[in-house]
């Protein structure tokens, strides 16, 4: 009798592990199988895809992405969003290119634009996790606000660099045969994914996301913690602001027009839920990396690339519910 | 300590009012070291409230606690740990994307530093949360588990688990049992009295009354707001707590009679 009742336990323990390990994988499991699918299919359809060039300038023209959507990861697993990203990109972007044609040093420009960026991160995760007002509407209205303040200063006017200006090294030089904006993404995805998955702090976002109550009777100091996530995303969108002026010798205000969108798909097709307390960096890159090689494969088969955003929207509609079944039917069982 | 006067938990004269509403009126409760005290009651008879009061999260109009002989007053949580008096929230304490592991170690997770950046010492962590399982005889295959995937039995075994593991000399438990599958039961009330065993004095909150003579030592009635009668677990039966906790109102449907009998029991 009692040996039945044990055989019996542990039959569910072992379905159970096997379950959270599908589970806990899932969403990168299936993200990565759309990945080699759409590089599969634009390799075979193009010639140019598979080359070394090609797969350098997407990584290239995708760090931004990538810093961003790492950072974002953050932010949606506790729970939060950040709408405001593309605005701050803008805003850094206009300023930084403004603040080297007055003569400032690029080094002090790049260290200024992001404390700025922290610094609108601060703000806004202040009245996120301080005066308890939802993370959409705060970065709503950052995405507006910070979006008009680039467009005052410059008149709607895009502001050169001079190209001779060391500041574009972050944008347009390689270093040991890679772009380096892609260096500089590879450096933020691998800090990015020690402190989501090896630190107190990785884990007590993902706590926050699925009981911030639990984590603060735990004794952390949850609204900081919470603060905190808007700090990185903004640093990481000013971050990007920064290699997107180097890189195109100028500072647009209307740089980053529907980039929170991007970036938000990007962490969304990679497993990280919305409603907080489950992220993967690693999905996120896989994410991020999908929406650029559609992008990328589409112009060259020739095809429209205002096709990019109806593949991609509808590439996140079958992930999204393929994992939402997939966790659905998890959560009815247990 | 000798004396067998020495309470590990003594509160007197406890009252709190909400408004129109005297939740508690004049409510006292005393706990013995090791000891396991059902407190047992109505809806709304003021169980919950006590029960925070002592864990700090109700701050009463009047009386007064005193922990191990001395008095103390709690000002919030925080207060109640430092005095070593946990609660077992019902769901509230756990984290179910994270594994087990990282539940019962929340907000104090083992570290290592490497060039001055903490990290989490992840093995260690694992190590130290199957010896902790082990000695309270909590089933759980692998500490890599995330809490939603496990039983609602294993959940709350976790969360008593994880109150028990910082030591405490008070441990309350709000409904451990409510909503258990029936072998569950019997896993959390072997918990129960593991961790009673190990010295700990334990506060049963519990609708469950077969289960009050399974673990506790003693039996506290609440009925709208005070205490109506304590009871030795040897000297009572569950039709004599069943009476205590309707009110015998099924005796005396008057409010006026059933006040004097309140007062009289």
């Amino acid at each position: 009798m009692s040996e039945a009742t044990h055989s019996a336990q542990s039959r569910k323990v072992r379905e159970g592990t096997w379950r959270e390990a599908m589970l806990a994988n899932g969403s990168v499991v299936s993200i990565a199988l759309f990945f080699l699918v759409v590089c599969i299919v634009f390799s075979v359809a193009t010639n140019a895809f598979l080359t070394s060039p090609n797969l350098l300038n997407i990584l290239r023209q995708s760090a931004p992405l990538l810093i961003v959507a790492a950072a974002m990861t953050f932010v949606i697993t506790t729970g939060g969003i950040d709408l405001s990203v593309g605005s701050v990109l803008a805003l850094v972007a206009t300023l930084s290119a403004t603040l080297l044609q007055f003569g400032f040093p690029w080094p002090a420009v790049i260290l200024g634009m992001l404390a700025l960026g922290a610094l609108l991160g601060a703000v806004q995760g202040y009245f996120v996790a301080y005066e308890g007002i939802p993370a959409f509407i705060v970065t709503l209205a950052g995405l507006s606000v910070i979006r008009g303040v680039a467009l005052l200063i410059t008149g709607g006017y895009s502001i050169p660099v001079d190209p001779g200006s060391s500041f574009t090294v972050i944008g347009r030089a390689w270093f040991v045969g890679v772009p380096v904006p892609a260096l500089i993404a590879l450096a933020i995805l691998a800090i990015a994914y020690l402190a989501f998955n090896e630190t107190p702090f990785g884990r007590y976002v993902t706590g926050i996301g699925a009981n911030a109550e639990a984590v603060r009777r735990a004794g952390v100091n949850t609204q900081l913690m919470t603060l905190f996530v808007y700090v990185i995303s903004a640093t990481a969108a000013a971050l990007a602001g920064i290699i997107i002026a180097a890189r195109l010798g100028s500072g647009s205000s209307n740089a980053g027009q529907g980039f929170e969108l991007e970036v938000i798909a990007a962490v969304v097709l990679g497993g990280t839920s919305l409603f907080g307390g489950r992220g993967t960096i690693i999905g996120t890159v896989l994410g991020a990396l999908t929406v650029a090689v559609i992008g990328n494969g589409l112009i060259l088969a020739h095809l429209s690339p205002f096709l990019t955003p109806i593949v991609t929207g509808t590439i996140i509609l079958i992930a999204i519910w393929l994992n939402f079944r997939l966790f659905r039917g998890a959560v009815r069982s247990r | 300590m000798s004396s067998g006067e020495t309470y590990r938990v003594r509160m007197s004269g406890i009252s709190k009012r909400y408004n129109a509403i005297q939740t508690l009126d004049d409510v006292s409760l005393t706990l013995k070291p090791g000891e396991v005290l059902g407190l047992v009651g109505d809806n709304g008879a003021g169980k919950s409230t006590l029960s925070k009061v002592l864990s700090g999260a109700v701050i009463p109009d009047a009386g007064t606690i005193e922990i191990d002989g001395m008095p103390v007053t709690f000002n919030s949580p925080a207060d109640s740990r430092a005095a070593r008096v946990e609660m077992v929230y019902q769901d509230l304490s756990l984290c179910d994307t994270i594994d087990v592991a990282g539940n019962l170690f929340l907000g104090r997770e083992p570290r290592r530093h490497i060039a001055g950046i903490s990290f989490l010492d992840k093995k260690r962590m694992h190590e130290q949360t199957r010896q902790m399982l082990d000695r309270l005889g909590i089933v759980i295959a692998d500490t890599r588990l995330k809490v939603e995937n496990l039983s609602g039995g294993q959940r709350q075994s976790i969360a008593i688990g994880r109150a028990a593991s910082f030591e405490p000399s008070v441990l309350i438990m709000d409904e451990p049992t409510a909503a258990l599958a029936v072998a569950e039961v019997e896993a959390v009330l072997d918990l129960i009295r593991t961790v009673s065993a190990r010295g700990v004095s334990v506060i049963l909150i519990t609708h469950r009354l077969q289960d009050l003579f399974l673990v506790c030592d003693r039996i506290q009635v609440m009925y709208e707001g005070r205490n109506v009668a304590e009871r030795l677990i040897g000297e009572t039966n569950i039709e004599d707590v069943v009476n205590l906790i309707v009110g015998r109102k099924f005796n005396a449907r008057s409010a006026a009679s059933r006040y004097r009998d309140g007062a009289a029991t």
